[in-house]
């Protein structure tokens, strides 16, 4: 199969959705003259015109508003926020607009919305550009969170998302967008609440997102030359969540490692090791071990940066750890 | 980092222990949760454990020397490391501790905690080294616990080799498997020399560990028959806890004693009516001795006064009934105790009885269950011996010493001459604590309940 990289990946998914479906329409900063940021709506605007592809000011309330407010009345928006950092500027129009929509009309008003948006440090952007707070999301009941971590599952899961009905906040990973890796040509989906086991392995369960899944991936290969075998769960989407797939793994392995980059505290791998406290905790061999961010500012400095960013050492270490619990 | 080796807490009263064994030499590597050294302490002996890994820098109490619980005995470093210099400071010396400085070396061998007044009550049947003494409920991942239950093993009989002991996995699988008893490392040293099949020895270490002694007395019996003439015995650890422990009671509680005829017919009689039935149902067969535990627990109940002992804030009355039972073997006299006897039914006494006296004779009962007794029962029954008269076992202020069944004759109401089974039984209490009123109040109720046993024995 061709390999294209992560951005070109979420590209072809636009380029196909508007295509095929005239309602959708993207909007955001800088996404139609300059292509985006992180080049993911390149070649759009020539495409399909200043009107399904809108340039907007720096308003994110605004644009985030109009979007909902465009779902509601029939089109399918794809709106980008360029850093997650700004989703806090739309807070209101998000949680209490797009994720309630729906429910306070009983049922009688939709909101077929994406908002994607990205997280990830390592690229020098200091403390305003470079957080990872996506489990804020995943708290909100009313909105899908989206987690891709690989080209595949991101062009197969943006068109889920597009032709989903419901809201759906879209996580990117801004040091992924130039990964490359086999994409089909074409349409295909991956359902919302499938997990996929990117490695199996009998030891240690790894359930890891975004870009902790290829971190997760290298850490088993250096496990595994120690004797380690290891299982990389990725759950795709964090809401809603395949519990399932998870459980299973962890009732096989019985250990515990969860790789996100969030902050550590009340972040995404809270959320895991309870689910294995609540729902397996008869089969756990070791106690739970994170990896996260610190609960820090994510520093400007580059030394400093790279000591904030947990990446494979910090999770072949974790799965070490819990491994000494034979 | 430098690790401690300290000599752990043995028990509720245990205040000192000596090392009869260190299995590693200095210079010798050791992992954490490997067996380093053997502690004997009032009668039992325990293998205590490795708290950490490294090379075994520094032995600072060698085998023999009676030193207090948590004294620092050895140090343990990592490869290369020198031995940091306070710890060698507030070490224990190499020689016995002077009765004065015992206080300050158990504290500064402990420095964040406070004094040690009161000894923590800490009845753990596995004893931990090093600063982590475990006194709390038994670490053990889930998982571990899930699979013991499953295999119906006690964790608290399992060892954690896990980070910071914590039991896992598979620790669990090994207890599981570990289909004979192990042996010390000196055992399987000298059977290896000898080329003996250790599977043949019958061990007498914690847990049926095959310890050198039982290897040396299996290789030469001859040791562990009586004493020869113009031969010089060495007091062993045990003999040495008795001879301070009897001295102890004999000259510092005022013994009086007693002693009544009992007519054991009816119990007799009795106990051969239920024995079939109890063997049927319960698979285990009722001896004399049950009976009288189990009435020695009642009249207790009746006459608290001599379950009790004597503290400096005064007289204890013990809130447990544990009747002892005074278990003779080779290396002397030991007395386990029933636990809660005023509670449990004759067939519950039995197993325990069984199993206790077992374990006595094998060397493997726990510190608790020797240290638990409130009153003890000692019987010389199957002697040519009319009667006697026992030291008590401190700190208990009771014992009932049980001679020989035997016939005697006597008139019966229509003046024929007749015969009954009778034992003289002797109690001895301690006087500062109890008078003889009330002891002799004690045994003539005893008398009673055992002369009346179905209705003593029925209202259970």
């Amino acid at each position: 199969m061709r390999e294209i990289n992560y951005a070109d990946a979420l590209n072809e998914a636009l380029r196909e959705c508007m295509t095929a479906d005239e309602n959708v329409m993207i909007m955001g900063e800088d996404i139609g003259l300059y292509g985006g940021v992180f080049q993911v709506t390149k070649g759009l605007i020539e495409e399909f015109g200043p009107k399904r592809v809108l340039d907007t000011p720096i308003s994110e309330a605004g644009f985030v508003g109009a979007s909902v407010g465009a779902a509601l009345t029939g089109l399918r928006p794809v709106t980008e926020i360029m850093f997650i950092d700004f989703t806090t500027v739309a807070m209101d129009m998000i949680i209490n607009q797009m994720a309630k929509m729906h429910y306070m009309f009983g049922g009688r008003g939709r909101v077929p919305m994406v908002l994607r948006t990205n997280i990830g440090a390592g690229r020098g952007t200091a403390a305003q550009h470079s957080q990872s707070f996506h489990s804020i999301f995943a708290h909100i009941p009313g909105l899908y969170v989206i987690a891709p971590s690989t080209p595949y599952d991101a062009k197969g899961l943006l068109i889920e998302a597009i032709e989903n009905d419901n809201p759906v906040i879209f996580v990117e990973h801004k040091k992924l967008y130039i990964e490359k890796g086999p994409v089909p040509e074409g349409r295909y989906t991956i359902p919302f609440g499938q997990a996929e086991v990117k490695r199996e392995g009998s030891d240690v369960t790894v359930v890891a997102t975004h870009a902790m899944v290829g971190r997760s991936l290298i850490a088993a290969e250096q496990a595994a030359q120690k004797g380690i075998s290891v299982e990389v769960v990725d759950p795709r989407t964090l809401v809603p969540l395949d519990k399932e797939t998870i459980l299973t793994s962890i009732r096989k392995t019985g250990r515990l490692v969860v790789a996100d980059e969030g902050h550590k505290n009340c972040g995404f791998g809270a959320e895991i090791g309870c689910l294995a406290a609540e729902e397996a905790v008869e089969y756990l061999k070791a106690p739970v071990a994170r990896v996260a961010s610190p609960d820090t500012p994510v520093p400007f400095s580059p030394p400093l940066e790279q000591a904030f960013i947990q990446d494979e050492k910090e999770i072949l270490l974790a799965v070490e750890k819990v491994a000494q619990y034979a | 980092m430098a690790v401690e080796v300290v000599l752990p807490m043995l028990g509720v009263t245990v205040e000192k222990g000596s090392i009869s064994e260190w299995l590693k030499k200095e210079g010798d590597k050791v992992e954490k949760g490997e067996s380093i050294f053997v502690v004997e302490a009032d009668k039992v002996s325990t293998e205590v454990e490795s708290p950490g890994s490294g090379v075994l820098a520094k032995i600072l109490v060698n085998e023999g020397i009676e030193v207090p619980v948590l004294t620092v005995v050895a140090i343990i470093t990592q490869a290369g490391e020198e031995i940091p210099e306070d710890i060698l400071a507030k070490a224990a010396p190499a020689s016995p501790v002077p009765e004065a400085v015992e206080v300050d070396a158990v504290a500064s061998a402990t420095p964040k905690a406070e004094p040690l007044s009161p000894i923590p009550a800490a009845p753990a049947p596995v004893f931990s080294s090093g600063p982590t003494v475990q006194s709390g409920p038994v670490r053990a991942v889930p998982a571990a616990r899930r699979s013991a239950k499953e295999k119906g093993l006690d964790l608290a009989f399992i060892n954690g080799t896990g980070p910071d002991g914590v039991i896992t996995c598979r620790d669990v699988e090994n207890a599981a498997t570990a289909s004979r008893p192990k042996a010390s490392t000196l055992a399987a040293r000298m059977a290896a020399q000898q080329g003996l099949d250790l599977s043949v020895v019958a061990g007498s270490g914690i847990r049926g560990r095959i310890m050198r002694s039982d290897v040396s007395a299996f290789l030469d019996p001859s040791q562990s028959e009586g004493p020869a003439l113009g031969q010089v015995i060495p007091l062993s650890n045990v003999r040495q806890v008795i001879s301070r422990r009897m001295s102890e009671s004999a000259f510092g509680a005022p013994h009086i004693y007693f002693f009544a005829e009992v007519d054991l017919d009816p119990l007799l009689a009795f106990r051969k009516q239920l024995v079939p039935q109890v063997e049927d149902a319960f698979g285990i067969r009722l001896s004399l001795n049950d009976f009288l535990i189990k009435a020695v627990a009642l009249n207790l109940l009746d006459f608290p006064l001599l379950n009790s002992r004597l503290a400096p804030e005064g007289v204890v009355i013990n809130p447990q009934v544990n009747v002892g039972l005074a278990v003779a073997q080779p290396e002397g006299l030991i007395v386990p105790a029933v636990a809660e006897t005023d509670r449990i039914g004759l067939v519950a006494i039995a197993e325990q009885r069984a199993d206790l006296v077992e374990r006595a004779r094998s060397g493997r009962l726990t510190l608790p269950e020797i240290e638990r007794g409130t009153f003890t029962v000692s019987s010389l029954a199957q002697y040519d011996i009319t009667l006697f008269t026992a030291i008590l076992n401190p700190p208990q202020s009771g014992i009932l010493s049980v001679g020989q069944t035997q016939d005697k004759l006597y008139l019966d109401d229509q003046g024929q001459v007749r015969s009954k089974k009778i034992s003289v039984m002797g109690l001895g209490v301690d006087h500062r604590i109890i008078d003889g009123a009330v002891a002799a109040d004690f045994l003539q109720n005893l008398k009673r309940k055992l002369e009346a046993p179905a209705f003593s024995f029925s209202h259970l």
